[in-house]
């Protein structure tokens, strides 16, 4: 699981959930996969991003140095930071690892790559 | 016995001259023994057939048969050029056949003209002959004709006399205004109405202009009085109102099927004019073969009309029994036929549902219920599990994109960001590099297979999508919501999507439709069907056939579904569609599939108020709605 679809998901389909994100991320196995730097793709992608999972995200992999908990402002002109997001976001692959719904503690593990967040019936 | 040999298709000239070339080549006496030794033990293990030191009435043809490309016609042009043959008996899927002559001095001259000489063999390599002692005894073949003819099926002989056919012929080739038409293997006009073969019905509210011609009033009376006479006054004797002629030439036929039901009511009537020829009946896998005689009249009721098939080989030749009980052989003529009928109007109350269209097209409206309550552990067992059993093979044969959906994905501004509900093997998620395209799926199998590929996809039920409100550009979902089991859950599918829009994303949802042709063109999962659309067979043939395939094959699922034959069209909405998988036990999987009416998506998306639709359209087979979401 790429940080980038991470900062989509959420378990607020579960019975109950009010807001259900950002989940908590735990990562047991990752690799890098480096990818092409793509300035115009970070920056158009930004705006449809959550903040507040990215830095989370970057918390979990120890890139809090780099990464500011509020969203700095003219952040395009910082190609640095720019290279650093695109670093966090598209070549960090979390093999094996955890989802945990903030609200309830429901477990949802990433096992090969893959997050299982299909919920059991009687949890809708 | 009586041949026609013009009747007989003559070898092509490509064939002659292979032939001639070849003539001059034909085999060493040694090599010759060698293979005929070969071919003489093989029949011998088959049928216990084995060859005679001196000339009987019956030859072997040791290495050419029906499996590998030799023809009863090529090899009775060749075989009768020398000799009188009084029987052929070619095998299914052998490479061998034999010949049973007139008499020996028939056979003797048929096997010096023939043996290492003729280059009727595959590929045009030399035959080789050997007298036998006898032949296979096919009792099935020639049983077929000692059966009782199905229920309510009558031949009434000389039913007209010879100047009434030409009088009826020449009305019917006169009659210019009437709706002409050529199918693959006859010709056919109809009078009354048309019967549209597309949707095998006739549309009763367009009467044609050419009635029936006046020159048919004189058999009106005399079917009346026929049904008196053979105790058929319970049927509908009033006077016909739909006319099909058909044409045969040798070699043509129609493929086995029913009248459809609602069509048409009970009896089918139906005049053999100009020659004679074998119609079969079957059902299941009976079979009984009728001779038409020219000037007959086959009268089809009750089981016979409702329950059994009927259908006419297309072939240059029939076989027919003989007093003797072998068989003969006629060569065909030029056939017309006659079949009158009348419109029925309005649905079918037969007693024989497994042909009956009305009662395959209404039962299913009882099940919505059974269907909503089991909706859950049938998409688990009908849909889930069984996209996972067969993950790889199944992303085998996905991997070219649609072209209206890769064109839907290019339709976004670079950078946006759309999500694949139902993503499959992930063939849309690589279809436009400029997007951030994520996958979700239910079945873990074909998830790997996205992710052995670098794509970002997670595992999630499309009721339920762990995804946040607003956040996503596009939306596809290609052939997914067909897989749910109620129309409350195919809307909660649509409400999510809607749901993860932001205000102006689209998306875009195709679903397998019902109806699988648009304009009478057929979609591209019916074209595939090569035996239908070549005449070999029909889809209620192919019907008939895979039930009795399926009966001890699978495991009954819970749910009791109608299951769907493949590559032919629906019968029902609520379905089960067969998967076979390529290994060696080719186990069959069934998958749960609701089949969409016309505007049955339309209206769905009319009840998701975030959302209004920006168009419709039909797609190969499928209905397909782009919505989005509405900037409130």
């Amino acid at each position: 699981m790429k940080l980038s679809t991470y900062n989509f998901l959420t378990s607020m389909a579960i019975k109950g959930v009010k807001v259900g994100y950002p989940l908590k991320l735990t990562i047991n196995k990752k690799e890098v996969v480096e990818t092409e730097f793509n300035a115009t793709f970070v920056e158009r992608l930004l705006p449809k991003l959550d903040w507040s999972a990215i830095y989370s995200a970057a918390q979990v992999v120890e890139l809090t140095d780099d990464i500011p908990a509020v969203q700095p402002e003219n952040i395009a002109e910082n190609e640095q930071l720019m290279q650093k997001l695109h670093h966090l976001l598209f070549e960090i692959d979390v093999l094996d690892g955890q989802l945990e719904c903030p609200e309830t503690g429901r477990v949802f593990p990433i096992t090969d790559g893959i997050p299982n967040m299909l919920l059991n019936e009687d949890e809708v | 016995m009586r041949l026609n040999l013009t009747a007989v298709s003559s070898p092509s000239p490509i064939h002659c001259q292979l032939e001639k070339m070849i003539a001059t080549h034909v085999s060493k006496p040694k090599k010759v023994d060698k293979k005929k030794r070969r071919c003489l033990a093989i029949i011998k293990a088959d049928y216990n057939v084995t060859e005679s030191e001196t000339p009987t009435i019956f030859l072997a043809i040791l290495n050419a048969g029906l499996c590998n490309g030799l023809t009863e016609e090529t090899l009775l042009a060749k075989a009768t050029a020398h000799g009188k043959v009084s029987q052929v008996l070619m095998l299914a899927s052998k490479s061998y056949c034999f010949l049973k002559c007139a008499s020996i001095a028939d056979a003797e001259s048929i096997f010096l003209a023939m043996h290492n000489v003729s280059t009727i063999g595959q590929h045009g390599a030399v035959c080789y002959l050997s007298y036998v002692t006898g032949i296979p005894q096919l009792e099935a073949v020639e049983n077929d004709w000692n059966k009782p003819l199905p229920k309510g099926l009558i031949l009434l002989t000389d039913f007209i006399t010879e100047e009434e056919e030409s009088a009826l012929l020449k009305a019917i080739g006169n009659d210019s205004r009437s709706n002409e038409g050529n199918m693959k293997n006859r010709r056919v006009k109809h009078f009354g109405y048309e019967f549209v073969y597309g949707s095998n019905n006739v549309d009763s509210t367009k009467p044609l202009e050419c009635r029936i011609p006046t020159a048919c009033d004189f058999l009106w009376p005399r079917f009346r009085q026929a049904a008196a006479e053979n105790d058929l006054q319970g049927l509908d004797w009033t006077q016909p109102d739909q006319l099909t002629v058909n044409e045969y030439e040798p070699g043509h036929g129609i493929p086995p099927h029913v009248d459809t039901h609602s069509a048409f009511l009970d009896p089918i009537l139906s005049l053999s004019l100009e020659s004679d020829v074998v119609m079969e009946f079957r059902r299941g896998s009976e079979c009984t073969p009728l001779l038409l005689l020219r000037r007959s009249l086959l009268v089809m009721s009750g089981e016979a009309r409702f329950d059994w098939m009927h259908g006419i080989r297309p072939r240059h030749l029939d076989w027919l029994p003989t007093a003797t009980v072998s068989l003969t052989m006629e060569p065909r003529r030029k056939r017309t036929s006659l079949t009158f009928r009348r419109l029925r109007r309005g649905p079918c109350h037969c007693q024989f549902p497994t042909l009956c269209d009305t009662h395959q097209s209404t039962a299913p409206k009882l099940l919505m219920d059974t269907l909503a309550k089991q909706a859950v552990s049938l998409e688990q067992q009908n849909v889930h599990d069984v996209y996972n059993k067969i993950a790889n093979h199944f992303s085998d044969t996905r991997h070219t994109p649609w072209p209206k959906v890769s064109d839907f994905l290019h339709s976004f501004d670079p950078q946006s960001i759309v999500l694949d509900v139902g993503c499959g093997n992930g063939k849309y998620l690589c279809c436009n590099s400029q997007l951030l395209a994520i996958g979700c799926d239910r079945s873990q199998g074909l998830l790997g297979v996205c992710n052995s590929r670098q794509q970002s996809v997670f595992r999630c039920d499309c009721l339920q999508l762990p995804i946040r409100t607003a956040s996503m550009d596009g939306c596809i979902s290609i052939a997914v919501i067909h897989h749910l089991a109620s129309s409350e859950r195919r809307l909660t599918a649509l409400r999510e999507m809607a749901r993860i829009l932001r205000p102006g994303g689209r998306a875009l949802v195709y679903v397998w439709a019902k109806e699988q042709r648009r304009d009478n063109n057929k979609s591209s999962y019916l074209r595939q069907n090569k035996a239908v659309n070549k005449e070999r067979t029909t889809e209620q043939a192919q019907r008939q056939h895979q039930a009795a395939q399926l009966e001890h094959k699978i495991n009954p699922p819970h749910v009791s579904l109608p299951v769907h034959t493949n590559r032919t069209e629906f019968q029902q909405q609520d379905v089960f569609v067969p998967w076979k998988t390529k290994d060696a036990e080719h186990t069959t999987f069934l998958r749960y599939y609701h089949v969409f009416e016309e505007q049955e998506l339309e209206r769905l998306i009319a009840d998701v108020p975030e959302v209004f639709l920006i168009k419709s359209y039909y797609d190969q087979g499928n209905h397909c709605v782009i919505f989005e979401r509405a900037v409130s």
